[in-house]
């Protein structure tokens, strides 16, 4: 093509002006690429984060219509299907419902838990907690304690209790320690902290107290049933199907974690929305210089530009001698930007700080290295239309003239 | 001989706000095939208004204008530029190639970028009319190598290169030094005589203009006499 070959010419004519150009797309490209793989990375460890440490779908009783007391003016009763709140919300048919779910394909563990709330009391230090009652073999099975303790060790035994690192110095409590257990429904015991752990995660460290499923029991005036089940899945982006699924199947509320973690969600689009402001702005950048670059050459050439309209040649051939400089220009630029911008994410994900973290939570693989390569090309074309337009109408006779 | 050119009553009036400039005020021109013509006149009497006005770059107040048996008035925009292309040639007083092509590369562009690419046949082409204009050794220089005289021989063979019915050349020598206008001449003389292409040539040049043909004189936007020659360039 004969107005590729002119493009090319026009392009290679000056090696320096065009470097300049091909280097900052490339420079766009690469803000670009840097922008979304760090926003994607931050994203994967926020989830990572919440998705290894917590269930995936949890099974819970389903509400009940009328947990409302009967006699509250303020609230009419009639035609509310009353149901007694003396009955306790739990799922007493847990066995078979454990055994259904570890039967579908995708479930990688699964936890039968009693929680309620309590109060840790030691000497004059009180501090409300959440308590979970768990199978002792399954103490990991949702939440990795064992691995995560930091003294003491992880059989909880009858009288056991584990608790985070925060919460033990709030109460000032070390491993091997008693203390009194007071729980919302009135059970109270004496219990053996026997391990501390850290995992991170604020609300687990602080507030949280994990024991036997067997001791919970009577704290929580449970003999038979569970109040919830936890599940954990091999991918957890599949959670609100296997949800969607369990809630049918079993006939119970099934949250996927994700309808937990709803200010997590709210996080990664309030971060998402700021990366996307950024890539549009470089690629803004990235438009305007291709533009300003184009109109200056359709400016020095606009007597050569004459000179082929005299001859005539159409417009149509100016047009796409212009536009296939930003086409060249726009993937020139991508693709260097696209290798730039991968070698400085790989390089910024090798770093890692004295404890072998790394700082920066870019995920390389997902610069959006495609969309990127795209966009730019399409922009840089879009941004040659206006100065190709303009070079296509400049009257022959002034050119000629001049 | 068949008639290239007819040209009847081309009036051109330039507006400037309210201010009228009658540059042409009627003018007629014959062209013959394979004539030779000189257009001369005072500065400012309108020759380069009214070359551009044949060579559809510029379209006239009125009148009416046939090339090549083709009547022009009505033609479109695309059309004027594929017409220009296909049955003009332009030569100017500045060679204006292209600084970025070899010689061969100008004179094939014409009929390259409407084609898409420079086929065989046209580089032959190209080649034969570098040889033509003396210029067979310089076919792959850059343009911007080439000298003053040289330029302006490849912009003729430029004009040459899609055989074109009218060649127009509005003081082709106007920027060159004796001797290498003395060669463009010459070299417009033998392309005339040899190929037959008619050519109408602004001048101020006495020595160009008495090696024509004949000579369309304009004086105040009229043609003056059409004549042997024997008319001064200085009369008005
Ligand atoms: N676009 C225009 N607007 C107004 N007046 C114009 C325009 N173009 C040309 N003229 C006027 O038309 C007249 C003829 O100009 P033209 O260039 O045709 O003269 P010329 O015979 O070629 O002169 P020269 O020998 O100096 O080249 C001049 O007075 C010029 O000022
Ligand atoms: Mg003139």
């Amino acid at each position: 093509m004969f107005a590729l070959k002119v493009a090319r010419r026009y392009l290679t004519s000056n090696p320096a002006q065009t470097v300049l150009l091909v280097t900052g797309v490339a420079l766009g490209v690469t803000v670009f690429i840097f922008i979304t793989a760090l926003i994607e990375g931050l994203a994967v460890r926020l989830t990572d984060q919440v998705t290894a440490n917590s269930a995936h779908v949890t099974l819970e009783p389903p509400t009940r219509l009328a947990e409302i007391l009967p006699g509250d003016p303020a609230v009419r009763t009639e035609g509310v299907a009353l149901v007694s709140t003396f009955q306790r919300r739990q799922i007493r048919s847990w066995r078979s419902t454990a055994e259904l779910i570890t039967r579908q394909p995708g479930v990688s563990a699964l936890s039968p838990q009693i929680s309620g709330n309590a109060f840790l009391v030691k000497g004059e230090s009180v501090q409300p907690v959440s308590v979970t009652g768990l199978e002792p073999e399954g103490l990991d099975a949702i939440t990795p304690i064992t691995p995560n303790l930091v003294s003491g060790q992880g059989a909880l035994g009858a009288d056991g209790l584990l608790i985070g690192t925060q919460l033990a110095e709030d109460l000032g409590l070390t491993a091997g320690q008693p203390v009194l257990l007071r729980t919302d429904r009135g059970g109270e015991r004496l219990l053996t902290v026997r391990g501390i752990y850290k995992t991170g995660l604020q609300s687990l460290d602080s507030r949280v107290a994990f024991l036997s499923l067997q001791t919970a029991r009577p704290l929580f005036d449970l003999p038979e049933g569970v109040t919830n089940i936890e599940i954990k899945l091999d991918d957890p982006g599949r959670a609100r199907e296997v949800a969607e699924f369990l809630a049918g199947a079993t006939g119970l509320r099934a949250t996927p974690w994700q309808d937990k973690n709803l200010n997590l969600e709210d996080a990664l689009e309030a971060q998402g929305r700021t990366g996307t402001l950024i890539q549009i702005f470089s690629l803004i950048s990235i438009i305007i210089g291709v533009a300003s670059a184009l109109v200056l050459s359709a400016y020095r050439r606009r007597s050569e530009v004459g000179i082929m309209r005299a001859f005539g040649i159409s417009g149509a051939f100016i047009v796409a001698v212009f536009m296939l400089q930003g086409l060249l220009i726009g993937l020139a630029g991508g693709l260097l930007g696209c290798v730039s911008g991968y070698g400085l994410c790989t390089f910024l994900a090798s770093l890692t700080d004295a404890e072998g973290n790394a700082p920066l939570p870019i995920a390389p693989e997902r610069g959006g290295y495609v969309a990127v390569l795209i966009l730019t090309t399409i922009g840089a074309v879009l941004a040659s239309a206006f100065p190709a337009r303009s070079a296509s109408r400049i009257d022959p006779l002034e050119a000629i003239q001049q | 001989m068949s008639s290239v050119l007819q040209a009847r009553g081309v009036v051109m009036t330039f507006r400037n706000g309210d201010e009228e400039t009658e540059v042409l005020r009627g003018i007629d021109v014959d062209l013959a095939a394979g004539e030779l013509v000189a257009l001369v006149g005072a500065s400012g009497s309108g020759k380069s208004t009214l070359l551009s006005i044949l060579g559809l770059l510029l379209r006239p107040t009125a009148g009416d204008i046939e090339i090549a048996g083709q009547r022009v008035d009505d033609l479109n925009e695309k059309a004027r530029a594929a017409f220009r292309n296909q049955r003009l040639g332009f030569v100017f007083q500045f060679h204006h190639l292209l600084p970025d092509f070899t010689a061969m590369e100008n004179v094939a562009f014409p009929a390259a970028a409407p084609a898409g690419g420079i086929s065989p046949e046209m580089r032959k082409r190209a080649l034969s009319l570098l040889d033509r204009v003396g210029l067979a050794d310089r076919a792959n220089f850059p343009a911007t190598r080439l000298s003053g005289g040289q330029k302006q021989r490849v912009a003729i063979a430029r004009a040459l290169m899609n055989r074109p019915d009218l060649v127009i050349a509005d003081e082709p020598t106007g920027n060159l030094d004796l001797r290498s206008a003395g060669q463009v001449l010459d070299l417009m003389g033998e392309v005339n005589r040899e190929d037959r292409a008619t050519f109408l040539i602004c001048t101020h040049d006495e020595h160009v203009a008495a090696r024509c043909d004949r000579r369309i004189q304009l004086v105040d936007g009229r043609v003056q006499a059409e004549g042997d020659g024997s008319i001064s360039l200085t009369d008005r």
